[in-house]
């Protein structure tokens, strides 16, 4: 494992009265596959939009790559490389599966208004190049023959492919997946686990999961956070945590009781 | 009406106003998804700064860009304060500000001569010829600047920034999630879309040579609304056909109740009766608009779409 990626220290965040987060520390390190589990409303997924800058935390800082990250907008984080799939797919319905994969691509020369006006040249070339990446991509997932459909056509497990998909067009450095394998068969979960291992063998990406297919991230994370009540209660090991007793109590429950 | 071609050409010449009104429009709406229900706000803007500086012997071209500049200029404004919020409140602000503005010029004198109108002298001026040469000078004005304004849309429709666009209007929180500033997009696309209404705006004050702030009821936004929506959102030829055939029904409709007698109703009603009729149809049977959005096309995709095409033919 080589350089730090993203940095959590102490994060905490509150809806009203309810605390999501507290006072969570991460340390994910570039070139692996790490997985962070828990039961529901242990604040997993509010961890990931505080990292993506949909909302801020309370408390707390957030590094990338070295670079504090805590009160930019959700478009520079993504600008910086990191890079999120949502949990439940967004396509762009009316927008062709290659348009979809087009939109996120990073610093396309023709996102810009005076450039796609005037410049044609100077975009076009691009966007041979990234036409063609995307359905390499996309050839990897197993849509290149549905790129000229419109996404609203694909069925769920397509959707979730292609939200994985153009999470990769943007060549992230580190690519949160919100539960990849949740709302799909199990055959197509466990092909998107292996899609996701070939990516980080090949490519050397490094993945940040959520994913309560235990079985599945489990098999496939090389580091694995534990989650209850807003904070990390255990870390280590996928094989090491499956023998650990808290890591039962967390999901079984007799931690329960009120807090006092 | 002693000359039925005047009609006509005088017909033309609306057509090309509202298919550029109507461009603008589809760009925002159809294209972006922005709600722009403050249309007439724009066009005021353009109309009466093009009537005061023409007014100041300003020549007419300067004097469209300026209403131009100055209504992307408004455009860019309105859109600051709604910047952070959901697209639905923009709606609401851009609906107010042309209310806003149609009070201020009706109760300022100084700014135009308030609730009594200013005389707007033509941009080329044609007195004292036929007034078929002056419609047909007007027609050529107004469809000149009708062309640069759809080839500007037509060419960002199909170009990165038309599919960030369309993103945009897909879903703001993917699109933003994906790298896309939102409130960048959305103010740009605004000042272009205001932009283009201005130069309709000062196109209309030239050619009825002369304004008053009852010529910028909200109704001239509903009209390029229903324009946009019977035409097709999302497709620029649509926004033209749309414009032409809703001009082309209101006027038809206003000679035959002049030609028709003994009706069960009103006949100066008659209008806006066939009117609601036109809208329910296409919204019963064609709800997308008479046109479907068109597909993005850039070359490159071609070249791509082309290579798989093929790929697929050897293939099978």
């Amino acid at each position: 494992m080589e350089e730090t990626l993203l940095k959590v220290s102490g994060v905490s965040k509150h809806f009203g009265g309810v605390v999501a987060v507290n006072g969570v520390d991460l340390h994910i390190k570039g070139g692996g596959i790490w997985g962070l589990v828990g039961p529901n409303g242990s604040g997993k997924s509010t961890l990931f939009s505080l990292v993506l800058g949909m909302h801020h935390c309370d408390d707390g800082t957030i590094h990338f790559l070295d670079d504090c990250i805590d009160n930019l907008a959700p478009h520079q984080i993504y600008g910086r490389g990191l890079v999120n799939a949502f949990q439940v797919p967004r396509p762009f319905q009316r927008l062709s599966v290659l348009d979809n994969m087009l939109v996120a691509a990073r610093g396309h020369g023709g996102d810009r208004l005076l450039t796609s006006l005037f410049f044609t040249r100077g975009w076009q070339q691009q966007e041979v190049e990234l036409a063609e990446k995307a359905m390499e991509i996309l050839e990897l997932v197993e849509l290149d023959r549905l790129a000229l459909s419109p996404a609203g056509e694909l069925s769920g497990g397509q959707r979730k492919l292609l939200e994985i998909a153009r999470g990769l067009m943007a060549d992230p450095t580190l690519l949160l997946l919100d539960e990849p394998a949740a709302g799909v068969n199990p055959n197509l979960g466990r092909k998107i686990f292996e899609k996701i291992e070939v990516l980080w063998q090949q490519k050397g990406l490094s993945f940040f999961i959520i994913e309560h297919r235990l079985d599945l991230l489990f098999d496939f994370a090389h580091w694995v956070y534990v989650m209850d009540k807003g904070k990390i209660v255990i870390e280590g090991k996928p094989a090491d945590i499956a023998k650990d007793p808290r890591f039962y109590q967390v999901y079984i429950g007799d931690t329960d009781a009120p807090d006092s | 009406m002693a000359d039925p071609l005047i009609y006509l050409l005088d017909l033309v010449v609306f057509v090309g106003i509202y298919g550029i009104l109507s461009v603008s429009l589809n760009l925002e709406f159809g294209f972006a998804g922005i709600a722009n229900f403050g249309k007439v706000a724009f066009f005021l803007v353009g109309a009466y700064v093009y009537a005061i500086l023409s007014a100041l012997g300003v020549p007419f071209y300067v004097c469209l860009i300026a209403a131009a500049a100055a209504a992307a200029l408004v455009g860019f404004l309105v859109s600051l304060p709604t910047l952070k919020l959901r697209e639905d409140y923009l709606a609401i602000v851009v609906l107010t500000t042309g209310e806003i503005l149609r009070q201020i010029v009706k109760s300022e004198k100084a700014i135009a001569n308030g609730v009594w109108g200013i005389a707007v002298s033509p941009a080329i001026p044609t007195l004292g010829m036929p007034a078929r040469v002056s419609s047909l000078v007007n027609i050529g004005l107004v469809f000149g600047c009708l062309l640069v304004c759809f080839l500007v849309a037509q060419r960002l429709a199909n170009s990165p920034y038309g599919r960030v666009i369309r993103a945009l209007r897909e879903d703001e929180v993917a699109a933003e999630a994906l790298g896309k500033n939102r409130a960048k997009y959305r103010a740009q696309v605004l000042a272009l879309g205001s932009a283009m209404t201005a130069i309709a705006g000062g196109l209309y004050a030239q050619y009825i040579q002369f304004i008053d702030p009852y010529m910028f009821m909200p109704l001239i936004t509903f009209t390029v609304w229903i324009m946009v929506l019977i035409g097709g959102p999302g497709n620029n030829w649509g926004a033209l056909l749309g414009a032409a055939l809703v001009l082309t029904f209101d006027r038809g409709a206003n000679i035959i109740k002049d030609r028709v007698q003994n009706l069960p109703i009103d006949p100066g009603n008659l209008q806006y009766i066939l009117y609601g009729i036109l809208i329910l149809l296409v919204l019963f049977f064609r709800p997308q608009g008479l046109l479907r959005e068109s597909r993005l096309r850039t070359r490159a995709l071609e070249k791509v779409g082309r290579g798989r095409d093929t790929a697929q033919g050897q293939r099978s």
